[in-house]
C-alpha cells in the first residue's frame, strides 16, 4: 500500500514537472530556435569562408586574422565605447529628472507629457534620419551649423569628421531613448509610496535631498535594470550610425555591430563577420560580468547601513 | 574563484537572453538610401495584387524604382485571366538583401524578382538557384536585345541566362536653360552639347559660369565621377576579376579631375538622395546633372516647372548608369508562367509604354526605329525630341565589365572624394583607400 502510493506520488511530481515544463517550453524552444542556433552557428562559421551562396571552406583561425589585422575593426570597438559613454550616461541622468518632474503633483497636463515624452521612441525611424540629416548637415544651411555660425564658427560636416559624427549620432541615441527609460523610472517611483516622501517634507528635505534620499534609494532596482539594457543596447548600437552614415558606414562613426553587419550584408564575407560577431559576444560577457559586480557591490553596501 | 564562474554564467546567461530579446531591432531599421546606384530613393515597401482572386498561377513579382508596371500588368491579366500578379516594390538596396538572403536560405524567394545591372553580378555564383532562361526559350528572344545588356546578364561561358534585360541608363547631360543664359551662352541643346565636348571645356565652362553668375557647374561632384567612370573601358576589376584599380589610369583620371573641381570651388559636395539635393534640383544654383536617362522621372518630380531643364550629350560620349534585369529564382514553381509574362513585359512594345510613363529607357533596339518613338517630343524639356538623344548616347556606350565586388570599392572610392572635397590631400585619400579595399578584398 505504502509502496503503491509513494510511486503515485513520484509520478504526480513528475507529472507536475512534466507541465511545468510544459508552460515553458514555448520561451525555450522559440530560444533555441532563434537565439541560440544562429548564435551557435555563427561560432560554427567563423572558422569558414563563405559568400553566402556557395559552399563553405574551412580556413581555421584566418577570418580572426583578418578582423585583428583591420584597423577599422578597432575603430568600431573604439567607436561602440565612446557613442556608448556618450549616449548613455547623459540619456539616464536626463530620463531620472524628466522622470521625477512628471511624477511631481506640480506639473499639470501630466498625461500628455508622457505621451510626448515617449513618442520619439515610437517614432519612425526613417523620419528620425531624414530629420537629424537635416539637423546634423555638412551645409552651411544645416540646422546646427547654421546656429554655429551665428557664433562665428565655420560649418562642421557633421558625417565626416571625428567627434562631430560621435556626437550627432549619441544625439540621435539620446534622442529615440531618453522617452522609453524616463517611462521605465517614472513606472519605478511610481511604486514608491507617497508616505515617504510626506515623511521626507515634513523633516524639511528639499527636492534635491527627496531626490538623493528617497527616490534614489528606492529605485535601485530599476535603475539597475535600465543600466543593463542601456549598456547591452549601447553595445549593440546599429540602427542609429547605419541611418545617418548611409551604408557606407565610414570609419569615424562605424560601431561594432555596423561592422559586422557590413561585413556580412555588403561584402558577403560571413566568415569575418561572425568572426566579429564572436569578439563582440566576448566583450559583452565581461562587460555584463562586470556590471553585474558592481550590482552586487552596492546592494550587500547597503544591507550593512 | 567558484563565485567568479557562477558570474560568469550568470552574465553569459543574462546576455544571451537580452541578445535573443533586443535581436528584433536590427533588421526594422529601413535604411534611407544614398547608394547612387538606387534609382529612386523610396523607402516604402507597397503591395499590390493585380489580376482576379481566383486565378489558377498567383507569381510574385518583386520591383524597385518607378517603374509604372502596374499599368502594363493590368493590361497582361486583362489578356490572361488565369494569372494574377503580387507586385511588391521595394527599396532597392533592401530588395537585393532580401534576396540575397531568401536565396542564401532557401526559402522566401519571389517567383519573378528584379536585379540591377551591376548587382546581378552578386547572384551570378548561385546559378543552381535560378531558372537558366534559355531552358524556357530565352534564345527565341535574345536578337530582340542589346548584345553588350544581354552580355551581362548571362554567365561567363554565355550557357546560363540569369535574366531578361528590362532597360538600360545610358548616361546624358542635363542642364538648366536659366543659368546658361544668365552666364551668356546660347542655351540649345547643339549649341550646349558643341560648348561642352571635352572635359578640359567642361572645366573651363564651369569656371566661366562661376565667374559670372555665382553658379556651381553641379551640386554633387560624385555624379562627375560616376559620368566619367561609366566612360572609362574597364573599371575596378578586369574580366578575370582581377582587382586593376592600381594600375587603371581612366579611373585615377577621373579621381583627379573631380578633385581638382573640388579645389577649384566649382562642384558641390551634397550626398545623392537626400533632401537637399532633391531641393538643389529646382533652384538655379547649379548648371548641369550628368545622369542616366531613368534620372528624368527624379528631376521632373523635383523640379515641376517645364522648359528649364534640358538635354544634351555629354563630353566625350556616354556610358551606362543602371538598368535592371527580371530575374526568375528557381523556387518558383510556375517557371512557364512567369517566364511568359516577363518576355512580354520586356517586349519592344511594353518597353516603349516604359519609356513614356517613368523614361525607363529601351534595351530593345527595334523600339529606337519606331516612328512614335523617334518622334516622341517631352514638353517638360521644351519640347526636345529626348529619344533622339537617349538613343545617340545609347549608342555610344562601351560596356564595362563590373565585377562582383564593384560596388564596395566604388564606395570606398566615394568616401575618399568626399575626404578630398572637405580639403584632405588627394594622394594621402587615394592611398587610404586602396588600403581600405585590400582589406575588403581580403576577405572574399
Amino acid at each position: 500500500m505504502a509502496t503503491k502510493e509513494k510511486s503515485r506520488k513520484l509520478t504526480e511530481r513528475k507529472q507536475n514537472a512534466l507541465s511545468g515544463y510544459l508552460f515553458v517550453s514555448p520561451f525555450f524552444i522559440l530560444f533555441a530556435i532563434f537565439g541560440l542556433f544562429p548564435m551557435v552557428f555563427s561560432f560554427y562559421l567563423s572558422f569558414f569562408r563563405w559568400d553566402g551562396l556557395t559552399p563553405m571552406t574551412y580556413v581555421g583561425l584566418k577570418n580572426f586574422e583578418i578582423i585583428f589585422n583591420d584597423s577599422i575593426f578597432f575603430s568600431s570597438i573604439w567607436n561602440t565605447f565612446l557613442m556608448g559613454i556618450m549616449g548613455t550616461f547623459p540619456q539616464i541622468i536626463v530620463a531620472l529628472l524628466l522622470a521625477f518632474a512628471l511624477n511631481s503633483a506640480l506639473i499639470r497636463f501630466s498625461n500628455t507629457f508622457r505621451t510626448l515624452v515617449f513618442l520619439p521612441y515610437i517614432t519612425s525611424v526613417v523620419a528620425v534620419a531624414i530629420i537629424f540629416s537635416l539637423i546634423f548637415n555638412n551645409q552651411s544651411f544645416g540646422l546646427v551649423n547654421y546656429i554655429l555660425s551665428m557664433f562665428d564658427v565655420e560649418p562642421i560636416r557633421w558625417n565626416q569628421e571625428y567627434w562631430p559624427v560621435k556626437i550627432a549620432i549619441s544625439t540621435m541615441v539620446f534622442w529615440r531613448w531618453v522617452g522609453y527609460n524616463t517611462i521605465i523610472f517614472l513606472a519605478g517611483m511610481q511604486s514608491i509610496p507617497k508616505e515617504l516622501y510626506e515623511a521626507a517634507k515634513i523633516d524639511g528635505a528639499s527636492i534635491g535631498q527627496q531626490i538623493r534620499l528617497v527616490t534614489l534609494p528606492m529605485l535601485k532596482p530599476v535603475l539597475m535594470f535600465v543600466v543593463f539594457t542601456a549598456t547591452i543596447g549601447a553595445l549593440q548600437l546599429f540602427t542609429e550610425p547605419f541611418i545617418f552614415l548611409g551604408r557606407g558606414l565610414r570609419e569615424e562613426g562605424i560601431t561594432m555591430v555596423a561592422y559586422l553587419w557590413r561585413d556580412a550584408f555588403g561584402y558577403n564575407s560571413f566568415g569575418t563577420a561572425s568572426a566579429a560577431a564572436i569578439v563582440l559576444f566576448a566583450i559583452i560577457i565581461v562587460i555584463t560580468a562586470i556590471n553585474l559586480l558592481i550590482t552586487n557591490r552596492v546592494g550587500r553596501s547597503k544591507k550593512v547601513q | 574563484m567558484k563565485n567568479f564562474l557562477k558570474l560568469l554564467l550568470a552574465a553569459l546567461f543574462t546576455v544571451s537572453i537580452l541578445v535573443a530579446c533586443g535581436g528584433g531591432d536590427e533588421d526594422s531599421n529601413a535604411d534611407s538610401s544614398e547608394d547612387d546606384n538606387a534609382e529612386e530613393a523610396g523607402t516604402e515597401t507597397t503591395e499590390a495584387q493585380i489580376g482576379s482572386d481566383d486565378a489558377e498561377v498567383e507569381l510574385v513579382f518583386w520591383e524597385f524604382g518607378n517603374t509604372g508596371y502596374d499599368v502594363l500588368i493590368e493590361e497582361y491579366v486583362e489578356a490572361n485571366p488565369h494569372v494574377s500578379i503580387n507586385l511588391i516594390n521595394q527599396d532597392m538596396n533592401d530588395l537585393h538583401d532580401n534576396l540575397f538572403t531568401s536565396i542564401s536560405a532557401g526559402s522566401g524567394a519571389p517567383d519573378i524578382a528584379m536585379v540591377e545591372e551591376a548587382q546581378i553580378e552578386r547572384f551570378k555564383v548561385a546559378e543552381d538557384q535560378f531558372y537558366n532562361l534559355y531552358d524556357l526559350g530565352a534564345d527565341q528572344v535574345e536578337g530582340d536585345f542589346l548584345e553588350w545588356v544581354w552580355r551581362s546578364g548571362q554567365n561567363g561561358e554565355g550557357s546560363f541566362q540569369f535574366g531578361l534585360p528590362t532597360d538600360i541608363g545610358p548616361t546624358v547631360m542635363f542642364y538648366r536653360t536659366d543659368v546658361f543664359e544668365e552666364a551668356g551662352y546660347d542655351s540649345s541643346p547643339e549649341a550646349v552639347s558643341e560648348l561642352l565636348s571635352t572635359w578640359e571645356d567642361f572645366a573651363n565652362v564651369a569656371q566661366e559660369i562661376n565667374d559670372k553668375t555665382g553658379a556651381l557647374m553641379t551640386d554633387a561632384g560624385e555624379l562627375v565621377y560616376n559620368a566619367r567612370r561609366d566612360q572609362a573601358t574597364e573599371t575596378y576589376f578586369n574580366s578575370d576579376d582581377e582587382f586593376i584599380l592600381e594600375e587603371n589610369n581612366q579611373i585615377k583620371d577621373a579621381y583627379d579631375y573631380v578633385a581638382d573641381l573640388f579645389d577649384a570651388g566649382l562642384v558641390g559636395d551634397i550626398p545623392l538622395w537626400t533632401p537637399e539635393w532633391f531641393a538643389g534640383m529646382d533652384d538655379a544654383s547649379y548648371a548641369v546633372f550628368l545622369g542616366p536617362a531613368w534620372m528624368q522621372g527624379v528631376i521632373k518630380d523635383n523640379s515641376p516647372e517645364e522648359g528649364i531643364w534640358s538635354i544634351t550629350t555629354m563630353p566625350e560620349g556616354a556610358g551606362n548608369w543602371g538598368g535592371s534585369y527580371l530575374t526568375l529564382p528557381s523556387e518558383g514553381e510556375n517557371s512557364e508562367e512567369a517566364y511568359a509574362f516577363i518576355e512580354w513585359l520586356t517586349a519592344p512594345e511594353q518597353q516603349f509604354k516604359a519609356f513614356q510613363g517613368y523614361g525607363l529607357f529601351p534595351s530593345t533596339p527595334a523600339v529606337y526605329e519606331m516612328t512614335e518613338f523617334q518622334e516622341y517630343e517631352d514638353s517638360y524639356f521644351g519640347g526636345l525630341n529626348t529619344a533622339q538623344v537617349f538613343s545617340e548616347a545609347a549608342e555610344a556606350v562601351i560596356p564595362v565589365y563590373k565585377g562582383r565586388n564593384y560596388y564596395p570599392v566604388d564606395d570606398e572610392i566615394k568616401e575618399a572624394l568626399d575626404n578630398v572635397s572637405s580639403g584632405s590631400d588627394r594622394e594621402d585619400e587615394w592611398e587610404a583607400m586602396l588600403d581600405r579595399v585590400g582589406s575588403v578584398l581580403e576577405r572574399q
